[in-house]
């Protein structure tokens, strides 16, 4: 029997927070569970076969947070998995009521907000790299030489494919942003 | 913040604001407030982790609340002047409302 399971790209093929979650929660109801949450999450977890349980996830976007963030958290019983860049991982088991860390709409629509921004910061550095390697290619194309013009080219749809792939993601995670 | 601005950015209050920052009228920490506010409301608004530490940090960066005391890892807050004259401003808000549906609650049914 199988006890180990890689995913690769989890974070990337569930960007709305709640489907996120929601997936963590099914692969522990079956059975498989992660230790703990590290930068490279996003794009590999690997799961270890055990009991069947019934947890709670939950996923908040902070880029910094403050001393008490933590404590908070924990005395409320949740457990901090981790942190993948500014993502922080949370769990909790639970039987009868399925716990919830954000309790009202607005602070559920502001954790989707955080989610859209921290995207916006690469979906800005792809557009920017786009904008300035247009702009060699256009204005300058007698200062670079075939075999760099060629290279620009390539890096110039590669960014781009990136930046419209990131668009959609921001546009996804905003119509399910009151989930 | 001034006053104009907390007013606009906070009158008409959520339930969530309007708890936190009554609760907040003694010292108490993010866990201590969800118990204070489950009692007094009995057992109707449970506040969860996420929404009072965003609340928390949204307040006082506001100014309408401030860090009483630290330790390494726990804060303790309480409301600052700003804080008490924005929750006076909802309560009598609740109270206009009140005066205006009263009429419609002494109907008999």
């Amino acid at each position: 029997m199988k006890t180990k399971k890689i995913v690769f790209f989890p974070a990337f093929k569930r960007v709305v927070p709640s489907d996120f979650e929601n997936w963590l929660e099914n692969m522990a109801a079956n059975g498989w569970h992660i230790e703990r949450v590290r930068q490279w999450s996003s794009i590999i977890m690997i799961f270890i076969k055990g009991e069947p349980k019934k947890c709670r996830f939950v996923y908040d976007v902070h880029p910094i947070v403050a001393k008490d963030y933590i404590s908070t958290y924990e005395q409320f019983g949740w457990e901090n998995l981790g942190r993948m860049a500014s993502v922080n991982i949370w769990r909790m088991e639970y039987k009868d009521d399925r716990p919830e860390a954000f309790t009202d709409k607005d602070s559920i629509a502001s954790r989707n907000n955080r989610t859209i921004a921290a995207v916006s910061v690469s979906f800005s550095i792809f557009l920017l790299g786009v904008l300035a390697m247009s702009i060699a290619l256009i204005f300058f194309p007698d200062k670079v030489s075939a075999n760099d013009r060629m290279q620009l080219i390539i890096g110039t749809v590669f960014f781009a494919v990136l930046a419209i792939l990131l668009g959609f993601v921001m546009l996804y995670i905003y119509k399910g942003s009151k989930k | 913040m001034n006053e104009e601005k907390a007013i606009k950015k906070y009158i008409p209050m959520t339930e969530t604001m309007f708890f936190i920052l009554l609760s907040l009228q003694q010292e108490h920490h993010g866990y201590g407030i969800m118990q204070h506010v489950k009692q007094i409301t009995e057992n109707r608004i449970i506040l969860g982790a996420g929404t009072i530490y965003n609340s928390l940090s949204r307040l006082e960066k506001d100014g309408l609340i401030k860090t009483l005391s630290e330790d390494d890892r726990r804060k303790n807050y309480i409301t600052t002047e700003l804080g008490k004259k924005i929750l006076k401003v909802e309560a009598n808000r609740i109270i206009k409302l009140y005066e205006n549906v009263k009429s419609l609650l002494e109907e008999p049914i």
